[in-house]
């Protein structure tokens, strides 16, 4: 069990809410989440860089990307805010990133609902030249900052949304052990 | 107190730091048995201990301006060492109240502060600084005033905000850690940055702890003892700095084992701040060769035998694994398996001279 790990809980509604914003990093909800029959705005992520087709249903919205979604979420939370529960479903990455918008938005932590689906990959923070590694899947993964052979620690940085990664073989330099796929 | 400060030492590239006499015999050893395991062993901070390290609230000593000077290098390197979140200005003004009125008190002779209202006259003669400045005017100062004043006192801070049943690290000055990141554990929850420790969160140590620092009440501040091993009296054994100390460890043999290898020993304090409600956490370390502890016969009896006999995961945690055993067989020379009383004091009034094969 990894102590910094936040445990994440399957998505339920907040019945405290009075609006609902769920936000994904997939193109559609995964199966697991059971939608409830009350009005929920909807964003998710198609990855296509043509233009988004309009949902039929209004309150759903598609982006192009999650950078796209992310850096449209602010302007989302600048108004009518009071009341509202955002449940961030996705990649662990992505869900923290939602978290650290919602704060920075005024959003309490009781009204952000994390739930992690999907892939087990991870974005990593090179400890020497603090650039990120983003979907990670293998526990050795080479820098693209610095160049540094990163093994993956299991220590978790909400703030940074991110694993610490070290370099491997700083000890010895060149002995590097094979990297295993470990986050699919 | 005369703090005989060495005008020019460095803790890194030669490494020409030296423990003089005094300084030896003045060394917070850890170790009260001959077993260690992780405890909450707390303690009050009161001045007067084992050793004249206990001295002080905040300890200085000889190293004061090559710490100071090695700090100063890193964070121009590296201005991230140094964060404090902004909802923390307060705590930040705290730290500098404290720390200035306790060199003031203690180092009379290096350090004076007068203060008129909120006018105060800070001057510090050791690094030559003469400032006058207004208490909670944070442009009358160079720097934001927790870095300001961390940069004039040996020994990382860390800032402790209390909310939520738990205490965040909302701030720090880190410069001469043993391997953890203060950019990627700030903001982190107690348990949370202990997460990589081994063995304590199953024996409650944490939990224990935590309930303790949240009663910490103003004016009683506590203090623990920490340590670990360094090759080379380096302060910035920072995991940002890992490629750069890590083939170090690589590099201890039954020759050199003596005098690379260090004793390094965190005085930690924790203060409850009076404004903010913050606990302040000082991490005092000091770093010893294995050539200058083996004078203290005591001490070379105890660390042999708390090497020989640790935990496998804390040896493990604590990055021993490849010079542990040369560090055991060098010690083993000077332990003739006598019993040794418990406590950490030297027992010595003066130094042995000791030669090694």
């Amino acid at each position: 069990m990894i102590k910094s790990r936040p445990l994440y809980r399957p998505f339920t509604l907040d019945v405290s809410g009075r609006a609902h914003l769920v936000v994904t990093d997939q193109p559609e909800l995964p199966e697991m989440v059971d939608l409830p029959s009350v009005d929920l705005e909807i964003f998710t992520v198609q990855t296509v860089s043509s233009e988004i087709e309009a949902p039929v249903d209004g309150n759903r919205r598609a982006f192009h990307a999650v950078v796209d979604l992310l850096a449209h979420l602010p302007r989302r939370l600048a108004n009518d805010k009071i009341g509202l529960r955002i449940y961030a479903i996705g990649t662990e990455a992505f869900v923290w990133d939602v978290h650290n918008i919602a704060r920075a938005a005024g959003l309490g932590s009781a009204e952000i609902h994390l739930t992690h689906a999907g892939s087990l990959r991870r974005r990593v923070y090179c400890a020497h030249c603090k650039t990120m590694s983003e979907d990670v899947t293998d526990n050795i993964v080479l820098c693209p900052g610095c160049g540094a052979s990163l093994l993956v620690r299991d220590h978790f940085s909400r703030r940074l949304a991110a694993f610490m990664g070290v370099k491997v073989d700083a000890e010895i330099p060149g002995e590097i052990p094979a990297a295993e796929s470990l986050y699919q | 107190m005369n703090l005989n400060l060495k005008p020019d030492e460095t803790f890194r590239g030669d490494f020409s730091t030296r423990n003089s006499d005094t300084a030896i015999l003045r060394f917070p050893f850890p170790f009260h048995d001959d077993k260690y395991m992780y405890a909450v062993n707390l303690e009050p901070h009161v001045r007067g201990g084992p050793t004249a390290a206990y001295d002080a609230i905040f300890d200085l000593d000889e190293h004061y301006i090559g710490e100071c000077r090695d700090r100063a290098l890193t964070l121009a390197e590296d201005p991230l060492r140094c964060q404090v979140l902004p909802h923390m200005i307060e705590a930040e003004w705290d730290t500098l109240e404290l720390l200035m009125e306790s060199l003031a008190f203690d180092y009379p002779e290096h350090f004076t502060l007068t203060k008129s209202g909120t006018d105060r006259h800070w001057v510090n003669r050791p690094l030559g600084l003469d400032r006058n400045f207004t208490f909670g005017d944070a442009s009358s100062l160079p720097l934001p005033p927790f870095e300001y004043i961390t940069r004039q006192v040996q020994g990382d801070f860390t800032l402790h905000d209390q909310r939520e049943n738990t205490l965040f690290m909302d701030g720090g000055m880190v410069t001469s850690q043993a391997d953890w990141s203060l950019n990627f554990d700030l903001g982190m929850t107690f348990h949370e940055w202990h997460g990589p420790v081994p063995v304590a969160h199953e024996l409650g140590v944490f939990d224990r702890a935590l309930a303790y620092l949240m009663r910490l009440p103003y004016g009683k501040p506590v203090r623990r003892l920490n340590w670990t091993l360094t090759v080379h009296p380096r302060l910035d054994t920072s995991p940002e700095t890992y490629p750069i100390w890590g083939p170090d460890k690589a590099t201890i043999t039954p020759a050199n084992v003596g005098a690379h290898m260090c004793l390094r020993v965190e005085l930690q304090t924790l203060t409850r701040l009076p404004r903010s409600n913050a606990i302040l956490f000082g991490i005092r370390g000091y770093l010893i060769r294995l050539d200058e502890l083996v004078r203290v016969k005591k001490w070379a009896m105890r660390l042999h035998r708390v090497l020989r006999d640790l935990h496998p995961g804390i040896a493990e945690y604590k990055g021993t694994s490849r010079y542990r055993q040369t560090i055991v067989d060098y010690l083993g020379a000077f332990d003739d398996g006598s019993i040794i009383s418990p406590g950490t004091g030297s027992e010595q009034a003066s130094l042995r001279e000791v030669t090694t094969a």
